[in-house]
């Protein structure tokens, strides 16, 4: 049970406060609702670059990190397809600190130019680090526009290509900060041995005079239903085959979304899954395999990924798969297996609960969705799914119709 | 009116609670470490072995480390992860240069049984051919994916110029290490150095006495009665050294050398210059590069130990364009070090954030266990870390200058670069 107080700012922003008192750090996590999905396509890659400058110091305040640092604490963030994340951990005692930088940064930046020609540098290297420079590293900028036609999935998050990010012009920079960056966008949540009348003091302190700014009104174009496999076959200098199988599935609050995440573990979480048993270990078809859901809050992607083993062909590993594919939409789960999945589900929660910043984000995402209480109640839902369940959602989403096909050929001769 | 220019007060760290783990025997040398004071359901074993990548040649000590949960006679791969995996357990099994470790988290209801399964597995594993063919072919697929990353090929290379006065210690993974092993010689390794081998044992959880009892008990046939040796006297090979990789968009750096460990009277100093130079994001290094010039997505440096040594580095990828002007600012900055007193603005700064991360680093049963485990290691006990406490409180900028002047000299590096 993770306990929680919450309440709201006259500007809108909806604050929670976590008390934990066995720990001497304490954690502010500002989630921002804004991601890749907002960006508009001609301005791809722009909320990610935009999380870099705020780090380019505030209105009031020239620097974001030093002062962190001066208080003894460190700070991250990062961009999904949905949200923008924001944390801060640093000893309880100069909590302040960190409520002075973020609020400042709320309220508005410095938008010096000198920090969009270093940010914009810095991201187009990320961009080469992680996407470009790296075998299979361009996988999601293909399968991304593969699996989505309408929805702004379609893109990742460092963006389609590097040119909009080459192009950002101080305008956008300054546009983006006004649509989304306000305390009706944001939320906070503040963890630690703290007391909830000092927090709510200190958060009015220095949040309660942010202008409220308008309320972002999101109206994306909705993906329309898949009535057909999809295939694309890429070359690359790369040493394995690889295939990557994308099927969509439900948005993160639909009553199914949790059943097909331990569907997802079923198909390929651990070395007992069927996936690594069937196709790895008795057929010997692939050198790895695994299975996960993308875990987006519009309409998701269950993925299956993995690389061929030397001689086995796209085909072989193909036909391969939708035999068990067959089998999992005709036959439920023994109970053992899903009892086995669930000890799994378990422990893995245990461990995450235990961490700080882990339950001070995961409130922020639950006041997302509508109600932090849901941390709570999320294990309950798990434990009352049924083999039933899980087979209905494996008949509705492990269909070809449902399904987009990435293959990287390898191919020596390929850029 | 708020005004928003001034900074709230700061409090200084002046004490950090430090919580060892009760010590039990298991046999000889050979000890059980249990922290208890878990407030949770979650729990961890670690086995330590003396069976590091140095304690064989043509990276067999990868390959049996992999193999441990390969199979016995009485059970396949598939069944002994079968009944981890219904206990809810996730392996980790790690190697370095001097040892190897198999880790489990899990629920501590679980521990027990989950370990007993473990121990049983590497006791009675067989390598099966089968089971060693595949893990060979999969180990394989994964180097070559690695061949084509620049940070693997810069790191495999420094490692060889770092560790250049001993053969085994700076020796990588090479293809032709998967032709030439063979069954026999993973049995004999694996005799010689699990069977024969358990260095140390780590519990977190809230277990009671009669557990750990019992949890000695089972580990005790498998106690290393050999003597340790590790390298004493490594050197490294200064220079230049060039790893070309075609159509690659960045160059991948690694920048060191031999230096120490724990044990050096100078350690804790140094490790506020390193912090100062590249370890913190507000680093010398973060600064100049990242946030000025924009060169690369993030550079940093480290200290490695080694039981009787250790090492210095810098890391970093840098556009392929920009390689030389990167070599020319951390050149300037090493120098900067060098002939400049750091200033008490930044000389704070890094106490500061230093202090708070270290009260970080002692934050909850399992962080706290790590940090004793990093001083045990070197026969030493957590009133290390109030010396470090005091170390960090009392530095001078004439202190950092003198040890960059005496360890930071680019003349004695080792410089590598892939790309």
């Amino acid at each position: 049970m993770i306990k929680f107080e919450r309440f709201q700012l006259e500007n809108g922003l909806r604050v929670l406060f976590h008390k934990d008192e066995t720990t001497p750090m304490a954690v502010v996590n500002t989630l921002y609702d804004v991601g890749a999905r907002d960006e508009s396509e001609d301005k791809t890659g722009f909320a990610h670059l935009f999380e870099h400058l705020m780090f380019g110091g505030s209105v009031n305040i020239p620097e974001f990190d030093t002062p962190l640092q001066m208080a003894g604490g460190e700070n991250n963030a990062f961009t999904s397809n949905d949200i923008t994340n924001y944390y801060d951990v640093l000893p309880v005692n100069n909590i302040e600190t960190a409520l002075w930088l973020e609020s400042d940064r709320m309220l508005s930046l410095a938008f010096t130019p000198k920090s969009l020609e270093v940010q914009r540098s810095v991201v187009i290297e990320e961009f080469k680090q992680r996407y470009l420079n790296q075998p299979y590293g361009d996988v999601w900028l293909q399968l991304r526009p593969l699996a989505y036609k309408e929805h702004p999935y379609k893109w990742a998050t460092i963006g389609k290509e590097i040119e909009p990010i080459e192009n950002a012009t101080m305008e956008d920079v300054k546009a983006f900060f006004t649509k989304h960056y306000n305390p009706s966008n944001a939320i906070l949540c503040i963890a630690g041995d703290l007391e909830l009348e000092n927090v709510k003091e200190l958060v009015e302190k220095w949040y309660g005079s942010i202008p409220a700014g308008t309320k972002y009104e999101r109206n994306l174009p909705k993906e329309p239903v898949q009535t057909e496999l999809r295939e694309l076959t890429i070359e690359r200098n790369v040493p394995s085959n690889a295939f990557y199988y994308a099927f969509k599935m439900p948005d993160r609050l639909h009553a199914d979304f949790f059943t097909i995440d331990l569907l997802s573990d079923a198909l390929g979480r651990d070395k007992s899954s069927r996936l690594y048993v069937t196709l790895k270990k008795e057929q010997q078809l692939v050198a790895d395999i695994s299975a996960y859901i993308m875990g987006s809050l519009d309409e998701g992607l269950l993925v299956i990924s993995g690389k061929l083993n030397e001689g086995v062909t796209f085909e072989q590993f193909d036909s391969a798969l939708w035999a068990l594919m067959d089998d999992l939409t005709s036959t439920k789960l023994s109970d053992s297996e899903l009892d086995r999945i669930m000890v799994k589900f378990r422990t893995a929660k245990e461990f995450q609960d235990q961490g700080l910043l882990n339950r001070a984000m995961n409130l922020c995402n639950y006041e997302l969705l509508g109600d932090p209480d849901g941390i709570n109640s999320e294990s309950e839902k798990y434990h009352q799914i049924t083999t039933d369940d899980i087979l209905r959602c494996a008949k509705n989403t492990l269909t070809k119709s449902n399904c987009s096909i990435l293959n990287v050929k390898a191919d020596k001769n390929a850029k | 009116m708020l005004n928003r220019t001034i900074e709230p007060a700061l409090k200084e760290i002046d004490h950090i609670n430090f919580v060892a783990p009760t010590k039990h025997s298991v046999s000889g040398r050979v000890d059980l470490y249990h922290m208890k004071e878990v407030p949770n359901e979650t729990s961890r074993f670690e086995l330590y072995f003396d069976a590091g990548k140095a304690k064989g040649i043509d990276s067999i000590a990868g390959f049996v480390n992999g193999l441990l949960l390969s199979g016995t006679p009485d059970k396949n791969s598939i069944e002994i992860n079968s009944q981890i995996n219904t206990l809810g357990g996730f392996l980790e099994s790690g190697i370095s240069v001097e040892n190897a470790t198999i880790s489990m988290y899990c629920l501590k209801e679980n521990l027990i049984p989950i370990l007993d399964i473990v121990l049983d597995a590497i006791q009675n594993v067989s390598f099966i051919e089968k089971e060693v063919n595949e893990f060979l072919a999969d180990r394989k697929v994964g180097h070559n994916v690695s061949l084509e990353k620049v940070g693997f090929l810069a790191q495999r290379e420094f490692q060889e110029r770092l560790f250049a006065s001993n053969d085994v210690y700076s020796k990588a993974l090479k293809l032709s290490d998967f032709e030439t092993i063979t069954i026999d010689k993973l049995k004999a390794f694996h005799s010689e150095n699990y069977l024969n081998g358990l260095e140390k044992v780590v519990i977190v959880g809230d277990l009671d006495a009669a557990e750990i009892n019992s949890i000695i008990e089972s580990t005790k046939p498998f106690v290393n009665s050999k003597e340790l040796s590790f390298a004493t006297d490594l050197s490294h090979e200064s220079g230049s050294f060039t790893v070309p990789k075609e159509g690659a968009l960045q160059c991948a750096v690694r920048i060191g050398r031999i230096l120490f460990n724990k044990n050096h009277e100078d350690y804790l100093d140094f490790l506020i210059l390193n912090t100062i130079f590249g370890d913190y994001f507000g680093s010398r290094l973060m600064s100049n590069i990242r946030e000025d010039k924009g060169y690369t997505y993030g550079i940093g440096t480290m200290v490695a130990e080694l039981n009787h040594t250790g090492y210095f580095m810098i890391a970093t990828e840098v556009g392929k364009d920009v390689l030389e002007p990167t070599l020319k600012e951390i050149k300037f900055e090493l120098n900067r070090l060098q002939t400049e007193l750091v200033g008490e603005d930044e000389l704070q700064l890094v106490r500061n954030y230093m202090l708070g991360q270290l009260l970080k680093s002692a934050d909850g049963p399992y962080a706290m266990t790590d940090l004793f485990l990093s001083v045990e290691v070197h026969g030493k006990d957590l009133e290390f870390y109030n010396l470090a406490l005091s170390k960090i409180q009392n530095i001078t900028a004439e202190r950092i200058q003198e040890l960059a002047n005496k360890y930071l000299n680019w003349e004695d590096m080792s410089v590598v670069t892939a790309g």
